[in-house]
């Protein structure tokens, strides 16, 4: 079963992504803030996470360049949910490595495409 | 033994000792003291009531908040985010399978403001199926008209509450409602409900520019700006017909705002009526406009009344000038920079060169031209300054 981390303050996109991806069949774990989420990846491994940008403790950049040093989500692909439309932001995120934006409100059934594809095996 | 001089047995005011009597014959400061000290105690108890009620009802409002947010929680992720379709049902059932009681509950008065909260707050973390499908629940339940009646609130800050959920919630508010609304006397109302009509309005978005006497203050320029520009599938008209007719200055302004962020050349010929205009801020906004839509047919005319400008409008001129990108222009700004007396159309004319010259054309103004001119055309040489 594949491990996904979701890592928001907003407990309604926690709620429901948790609901939605556990149906999909993937084991989920949730953090309210960043520095929980730090905390989760010391616990196990993730294939994939799922992070917002703006939350309290830690913001959504610092969060991904820990994830991107740390053995246990070094190589989980990160996807971000953020209603910033800055550009530059945008930008400072792909370049921290995350593989896709999406921006708020959510399409819940294109985000669980893009999660599907992301961890699917690659040929 | 020691008798106070103020004990009620000693007193002579009047027949009967009362309190007043007693209080009327001790000094002016001791009443003034204790005045002030009996309206401070009553200050401070007031508060502290205030206090207590704000606490209690935050309490009752966190007890009922954690009774049905989980309800309706379970309600949406069964029904909506776990089952896509829930409202295609057969005609005439209701599209939500909702226990009656939950649903009296929902609908009570206690419990319906956290419901209107909790479902918006769903409608702007989710668009798509869910998205309509938290409309459709909060049709259902009957929210809405709990927010149309709070548009028919006294106060305004319910009004505001009321429009802010139906605009939040994509629904019709009929004109003869928001309309009148558009040109409240409150700011903060009339600031809601425009934003509120360009959103819901389908047809005629802007239908409000019209009726509106109260001026568009710049923070509602920028709201509506912000409006205007980000939301989806607006029917944007010409702007020019509000240049043209509209007697209100700020919507004028506001229009020729949206004329050069549209690029709607068409409306040019209504900006350069406006050149005439007797008030000279209008006026430099007409030519900043002509400027950034770089209506070069309009450049004679500009240098033509520059003469007889004020300084705030021939800055514009140059800057309009400079923008335009024609050649011509180049001699008349070279006679500004040169002659004038006044840095700033130095400054600005010297910018207009820079933007419109070759640099042979600039080497040899920059030799013919005195020291202090010369620092000035440096200056503007410069790409990582701009004004």
């Amino acid at each position: 079963m594949r491990n996904i981390l979701v890592i928001d303050d907003d407990e309604i996109i926690q709620n429901v992504l948790d609901k939605v991806l556990t149906k999909e069949g993937f084991h989920i774990e949730l953090a309210g803030n960043g520095k929980e989420g730090l905390s989760q990846i010391e616990k196990m491994a993730y294939d994939l996470v799922i992070t917002d940008l703006m939350m309290p403790y830690a913001n959504g950049f610092e969060i991904i360049s820990r994830l991107k040093k740390h053995p246990n989500t070094a190589n989980a692909a990160i996807i971000v949910i953020s209603s910033i439309t800055n550009e530059d932001s945008i930008m400072d995120g792909f370049k921290l490595g995350i593989d896709e934006y999406v921006r708020k409100p959510i399409i819940i059934g294109e985000l669980v495409m893009r999660i599907k594809k992301l961890l699917s095996p690659r040929t | 033994m020691f008798e106070s001089p103020y004990s009620f047995e000693n007193l002579d005011v009047g027949q009967n000792p009362t309190w007043l009597n007693w209080f009327l014959s001790l000094p002016l400061v001791i009443q003034i003291a204790v005045v002030s000290i009996l309206i401070s105690t009553c200050f401070i108890l007031y508060i502290q009531y205030r206090i207590w009620y704000i606490r209690f009802k935050n309490y009752i409002y966190n007890k009922r908040v954690k009774y049905i947010v989980p309800i309706l929680d379970d309600l949406i992720t069964e029904q909506i985010v776990l089952k896509s379709n829930a409202s295609q049902n057969q005609f005439g059932e209701p599209a939500f399978n909702i226990p009656n009681q939950i649903r009296a509950e929902f609908r009570s008065r206690k419990y319906r403001q956290i419901i209107i909260d909790r479902i918006i707050k769903y409608q702007a973390d989710f668009t798509g199926t869910i998205g309509t499908e938290m409309r459709n629940l909060y049709m259902e339940l009957g929210l809405d008209k709990v927010s149309f009646r709070k548009m028919k609130s006294r106060k305004w800050e319910k009004k505001i509450r009321g429009i802010r959920e139906l605009t939040n919630m994509d629904i019709l508010i009929a004109d003869v409602n928001i309309l009148p609304l558009t040109n409240n006397k409150r700011q903060e109302l009339r600031s809601e409900a425009r934003n509120a009509y360009i959103k819901l309005s389908k047809n005629e978005p802007f239908k409000f520019f019209d009726v509106t006497t109260e001026p568009l203050l710049k923070w509602d320029q920028i709201e509506l700006f912000k409006t205007i520009t980000t939301t989806e599938n607006i029917a944007i008209p010409n702007f020019a017909r509000w240049v043209t007719y509209s007697n209100n200055k700020s919507v004028v302004a506001f229009c020729m705002e949206l004329i050069v962020y549209y690029k709607q050349y068409d409306a040019a010929p209504a900006v350069v009526k406006l050149l005439e205009n007797k008030d000279h801020l209008l006026r430099a906004q007409a030519i900043n406009c002509l400027g950034k839509l770089k209506y070069e047919q309009a450049a004679p005319q500009l240098v033509h009344i520059y003469s007889n400008q004020p300084l705030n409008c021939r800055l514009e001129i140059l800057k309009a000038l400079g923008r335009m990108g024609n050649k011509e222009n180049v001699t008349f700004l070279k006679q500004e920079f040169m002659y004038s007396t006044d840095f700033d159309i130095r400054k600005n004319a010297a910018k207009s060169i820079v933007r419109n010259s070759n640099k042979q054309q600039i080497d040899l103004l920059m030799e013919s031209c005195t020291p202090e001119n010369q620092l000035i055309l440096k200056h503007n040489l410069n790409p990582l300054i701009k004004y």
